[in-house]
């Protein structure tokens, strides 16, 4: 993704984290959640560095979100943004309403479902784990 | 006991049926005949909704092996491997979970659910082999390659209701989400993918092991065991083309490796999470 610098990203996916250096590991300065607002400051491969509406500045991988069609004055607290239009046209395809009411059909098991997505490593857990296995 | 598992895999999936309501789909295509249009693009947040309700549908048909041990070995392993592929960050994240199932085998939903069986996780013999497996399952969702199993006709029917003419329609959408998971399920379980789509997984895998400090060598080497299971008349990963060819071109396009630093560490912890569940 070649962006502009002054150009706005709006994050698509449920959570990510603002990083303190461009690499995953690095420490998380905040959790950012979908539909936030960045203003992209530059590009370093494949990650953005960014700065968020509250004035934090981090890093976040270009795959974590998307060019938004919002104007800066968008990101601002209190105005209406372009996205709002892109996530109601979303709204139309496939989302959680299809899921709740396939929810408790027959040959669909969402509670297990739910137990394999409910599985986090923390950051610090995969590190180790990397480290010991002498992995990159 | 091995034996025993090696012998019993995956008959279940020839007994394998989604619960689908016929009247439904056959009125759902009469609707798609009507429709034209641009193809709706499958947003990350669709593709993760539909991926749940693969998984959900794969778990209703394989139990869920819960493990606490090795469902957080198998997940720290696969988020190894997502940090250096293409698609690190999707919508819900990776996810990994163990299917209770002697089949050997190994299936991707949409949007990062990824199960093993545990047929396959008892026939890899150390971590690098396991990894290898996860790398080809991941490259499947890098990329898309389950959404590319919905026909190309409930996306232009999608396309015309997203456009905003059917707004009201969201029982049509509803069946075509039914029918898309049917499509998807049915790839992942019996079609298969590909014979291209199957080997550039295995190809991108390669690499993403080479990134990840892995050796590339383990997906031949976990392809040669699915070939010996095979060759006893065995169904293994029987939505994937035969391992024998599968080899040819692993073996072609193998780079030299490696980091050996790591490999003891690695096998004392796949002694201690995964090697006693082999008897």
């Amino acid at each position: 993704m070649l962006l502009m610098a002054g150009k706005v990203l709006v994050v698509r996916v449920m959570r990510s984290n603002l990083q303190a250096k461009p690499d995953f590991l690095s420490s998380s300065l905040a959790a950012i959640e979908k539909g936030a607002k960045l203003e992209l400051i530059e590009t370093q491969g494949n990650w953005f560095l960014v700065r968020t509406a509250g004035g934090l500045k981090g890093y976040i991988h270009q795959t974590a979100v998307a060019e938004s069609k919002t104007s800066l004055s968008g990101i601002m607290p209190g105005k209406k943004g372009a996205s709002e239009d892109e996530l109601a046209l979303a709204a139309k395809g496939f989302n959680e309403g299809n899921e709740k009411k396939l929810r408790g059909s027959k040959g669909f098991n969402f509670a297990d479902v739910d137990w394999v997505i409910d599985w986090n490593i923390s950051n610090p857990a995969l590190a180790a784990f990397l480290r010991e296995g002498k992995l990159k | 006991m091995k034996k025993l598992i090696l012998i019993c895999l995956c008959f279940s999936l020839l007994a394998w049926k989604l619960p689908i309501n016929l009247s439904k789909l056959s009125k759902a295509k009469k609707g798609l005949e009507l429709v034209s249009g641009a193809s709706h693009q499958i947003s990350e947040e669709e593709e993760y909704y539909i991926g749940r309700a693969v998984a959900a549908n794969i778990l209703s048909q394989y139990p869920l092996w819960k493990n606490n041990d090795l469902t957080r070995y198998l997940n720290l392993i696969g988020k190894a491997l997502v940090l250096k592929s293409e698609r690190p960050e999707i919508f819900g994240g990776y996810h990994f979970g163990l299917l209770d199932s002697n089949e050997a085998n190994a299936f991707s939903a949409p949007g990062g659910i990824i199960f093993l069986t545990r047929g396959i996780v008892i026939m890899a013999e150390n971590e690098d082999e396991l990894a290898a497996i996860l790398a080809h399952e991941i490259q499947h969702v890098a990329a898309k390659d389950p959404l590319k199993a919905i026909k190309s006709q409930r996306m232009k029917a999608l396309g015309t209701f997203a456009a905003g003419e059917a707004i009201g329609s969201s029982n049509q959408v509803f069946s075509i989400f039914q029918d898309s998971v049917l499509d998807i399920t049915g790839t992942l379980l019996q079609k298969g993918y590909s014979r291209g789509q199957e080997k550039n997984a295995d190809l991108q895998a390669l690499d993403l092991l080479l990134a990840t400090g892995y050796e590339p060598r383990a997906l031949l080497s976990m392809l040669q065991k699915v070939k010996a299971v095979e060759k006893k008349k065995v169904k293994a990963f029987s939505a994937h083309p035969s391992a024998a060819k599968r080899i040819a071109y692993v073996e072609d396009n193998l780079k030299p490796a490696v980091n050996k630093d790591g490999n003891g560490a690695r096998m004392a912890r796949f002694k201690l999470i995964v090697s006693r569940h082999k008897n």
